[in-house]
């Protein structure tokens, strides 16, 4: 094709797959804006930006496409999925407007932006001939070498300046998030496991402590486990959780209910059972 | 085969003497004992400052594009580079002070615990200190240097993010105060992620009009064809991501809140290198590639100015903190220097271009010096920012109360002092291009603003002393060189401006 005859027919095949991919593209990113759950939020952007990629594939750019797959849906999202499970998928933010009309305010400008920049890139871009990959291609190897070596050569010319300084950035990255998390241990301040054990058995639990109480109609973790007496252990609170006041089978306590102990077994009079037509007393007297 | 472009590394070196102690900073926290870290990080970050500062002086002069044409090194850059090398060497130097805080540092000890956690508590006292702010100040320094250098957007980009996400780390990192300290570099990175987020969306658009990231190929395509609406909508975009670094309202947002979480000395560096950094990438994007397109900006640009003169002056009345009262001040201030932008004409003639570094080192020196002096008057919470606390301050510390009120009357623009030099420079090149609407608005905003700098005066010599009022610190040999250098220097350039103006005029070239 000569530059004169400048334009190139879009073929049957990337319509269809454009007609097909865009509106799914779209429902990726509405449905992220508009799910509750951030962890579908997450994914209905995956959905976004394979399409994305699929696009990026199918309009020469297979470089384009693959660094999109691979860092976008591959590494960015597994992390922003990562933060959502550390932060806890049931968190949700606080939904009270501290600035009244805020929110109005917001819908208002943010659509009057999209309309801006959408009616200004529409109007720009409307008659635009499609050029094709070997028009405008220059670069290294000239222009009948794929996207991926002119994508290279790029990088290593032209752009190689900020190609290094990225380093710095991911240095930056790499030391503020270590500065957030790590918490740097005293020296000498760590105990072996021997020093553990005395200090242990110095005290006056040298056992474990006990576990949750796991009654027939609690299985949660804040449930306290109970003391024969029937006390609250309070061992077994788990640390930075409120125990929690669990519904507790009915319970016989005190002489005149109990009575003898058969009583308290509820084998001595029929009439105490509670299971009707069930255990009756004196037959394995 | 793939050739590699030419560095040229005699133009790069202030660059990669400041990356490089970044760098050598980075692996001492890895490797060096605690006790010697302090000493040889602040040492370190010295060297890296002042030898870029050094080397920035050996290349004056120089006037090329090196490293496949994605920097240049001209009279702009290497006039704002000494200028951020030699700030920012000071700012190391008031993040070195030991000996105003009863813990030894205005830096946490370990930001990764939690604030107000037992752990937390037993720490307060303790002397050590997260030495790794000075390899991320380092950074953003690094940053703030392409930053000005940068003759293409994509590295303009790089820059951007280089200098802001160390910033937005060390702002988090107050001894005292540290909930508000995080409140602050939380936002700070919201509202910067966004910023950059609009920059990276003009730059797309202006390559999509344009065909390239390059100024000088996007002054070329600009000249040949004036533009169109993608061209338009994508320099409004790049400029609202400047305005924002900058601090310019409408874009403001962040600024108070900022100022005031952040320890005291990162809101010195980040109201004086920030700055600097900002407006000089401003001008060259502005000058260098879109000075064929005048009439697309100069009307957003002469908006912003009126605005942000408005808005700091009129909002910095109403503050009673100290530290939000200097940042609407640094708001007010952003306006004055983007009437200097203004002044500046598309052929590279008119004074605006030097008019404006000149003012930026003024501003940059006088308000360094005011957050100095207001980390010498302590209270038994930190640092004593709320306004009736200084009451009477000339009686109690007379030197100190003296330094505050040079540099809030250089702040103001008073005669004899270099911000009134500055302001002079910025609103006759303004005027010079015609633009004397703005100049009066410039004026006004003036007399509104030097009524709070003068009421800080007023009450500091003309009332009574409280009486539980606050301490005033004796500084540390750091904090005593910052604060001797910024008030000679505003002194100084108030009386004999005249060999700074010069080698800001013969500076003020671009090549593009």
């Amino acid at each position: 094709m000569t530059p004169e005859t400048a334009g190139v027919v879009i073929g049957t095949g990337e319509a269809v797959i454009f007609w097909i991919l865009g509106p799914v593209a779209l429902a990726g990113a509405l449905g992220m804006v508009l799910s509750r759950n951030a962890v579908h939020s997450a994914l209905w952007l995956v959905l976004t930006m394979l399409s994305l990629g699929v696009f990026y594939v199918v309009q020469e750019a297979p470089f384009l496409g693959a660094v999109q797959v691979i860092v976008y849906t591959g590494a960015i999202m597994i992390l922003f999925l990562f933060v959502l499970m550390l932060v806890g998928r049931d968190s949700s933010d606080s939904v009270v407007e501290t600035l009244r009309g805020q929110r109005v305010a917001a819908l208002a400008l943010g659509a009057g932006f999209a309309a801006l920049v959408g009616a200004g890139i529409a109007r720009a871009t409307q008659d635009l001939p499609v050029l094709g990959l070997e028009q405008v291609q220059g670069g290294v190897g000239g222009p009948s070498s794929g996207n991926v070596e002119a994508v290279a050569g790029l990088l290593y010319t032209r752009y190689l300046l900020a190609f290094e300084v990225t380093g710095a950035l991911l240095i930056v990255a790499a030391v503020g998030a270590l500065l957030l998390t790590h918490v740097e241990r005293e020296p000498g301040s760590r105990q072996t496991q021997k020093e553990l054990s005395r200090a242990r058995f110095l005290t006056d639990r040298p056992q474990t402590l006990p576990g949750p109480g796991v009654h027939a109609r609690a299985t949660s973790v804040a449930a306290p486990a109970l003391l024969p007496d029937g006390r609250l252990a309070e061992d077994s609170f788990a640390t930075g959780i409120e125990p929690e006041q669990v519904e507790q089978m009915p319970r016989p306590t005190g002489r005149e209910q109990l009575g003898s102990p058969d009583a308290a077994l509820g084998s001595l009079d029929p009439t105490l059972s509670d299971t009707p037509g069930g255990r009756t007393g004196g037959e394995h007297r | 085969m793939i050739d590699a472009p030419d560095f040229s590394f005699a133009a790069l070196s202030p660059l990669l003497l400041v990356l490089g102690a970044a760098c050598i900073g980075v692996l001492v926290e890895a490797f060096a004992p605690r006790d010697v870290r302090h000493p040889v990080q602040v040492g370190l970050a010295l060297t890296g400052t002042v030898g870029a500062f050094v080397a920035t002086l050996l290349l004056a002069g120089t006037r090329e594009v090196t490293a496949g044409g994605a920097l240049a090194v001209d009279g702009p850059t290497l006039f704002l580079q000494a200028t951020i090398a030699g700030l920012g060497a000071l700012s190391i130097l008031l993040f070195a002070e030991r000996s105003l805080d009863p813990a030894r540092s205005a830096f946490v000890v370990s930001a990764a615990v939690p604030a107000g956690s037992p752990r937390d508590r037993e720490l307060v006292t303790t002397q050590r200190v997260q030495t790794e702010v000075y390899p991320l100040a380092l950074f953003a320094i690094g940053g703030m240097l392409l930053f000005v250098a940068a003759n293409d957007l994509l590295v303009m980009f790089v820059a951007l993010e280089v200098l802001s996400l160390p910033l937005y780390l060390i702002s988090g990192m107050a001894r005292r105060r540290r909930l508000l300290s995080q409140e602050a570099a939380v936002k700070y990175f919201l509202l910067g992620a966004f910023a950059s987020a609009f920059f990276l969306y003009g730059l797309a658009l202006v390559y999509g009009a344009t065909g390239s990231v390059r100024l000088r190929d996007i002054r070329e395509a600009v000249t040949a064809e004036s533009g169109g609406v993608l061209m338009v909508l994508g320099l409004g975009l790049l400029v609202v991501g400047l305005l924002f670094k900058a601090s310019v309202a409408p874009f403001h947002s962040w600024t108070p809140d900022v100022y005031q979480g952040a320890p005291t000395p990162v809101t010195a560096f980040m109201a004086a290198c920030t700055k600097v950094a900002a407006f000089g990438a401003i001008l060259r994007l502005l000058y260098v590639a879109f000075g064929a397109a005048e009439w697309t900006w100069r009307p957003l640009i002469y908006a912003a100015a009126i605005i942000s003169m408005i808005v700091g002056a009129v909002l910095g009345l109403t503050q009673t903190d100290l530290k939000r009262m200097l940042a609407y001040s640094s708001v007010a201030h952003a306006g004055f220097l983007l009437t200097g932008v203004i002044g500046f004409g598309a052929g590279g003639d008119g004074s605006g271009l030097a008019a404006t570094m000149f003012y930026l080192v003024t501003y940059g020196l006088t308000t360094l010096g005011a957050f100095a002096v207001l980390t010498l008057v302590r209270d038994g919470d930190g640092e004593a920012g709320h306004l009736s606390q200084w009451a009477g301050l000339g009686a109690r510390s007379p030197l100190t109360a003296a330094v505050m009120s040079l540099f809030l009357l250089a702040l103001a623009g008073i005669p004899l002092t270099a911000g009134f030099t500055g302001k002079f420079a910025v609103f006759r090149a303004a005027i010079e291009q015609g633009a004397w609407p703005l100049a009066v608005v410039a004026l006004l905003a003036s007399a509104v603003a030097a009524f709070f700098y003068l009421r800080v005066i007023v009450l500091m010599y003309f009332s009574d002393p409280v009486a539980d009022g606050p301490t005033v610190g004796v500084p540390g040999l750091p904090t005593t060189i910052v604060l001797a250098v910024t008030a000679t220097a505003t002194l100084a350039l108030g009386i004999l401006p005249g060999a700074v103006l010069d080698l800001a005029g013969r500076a003020a070239i671009f090549v593009g």
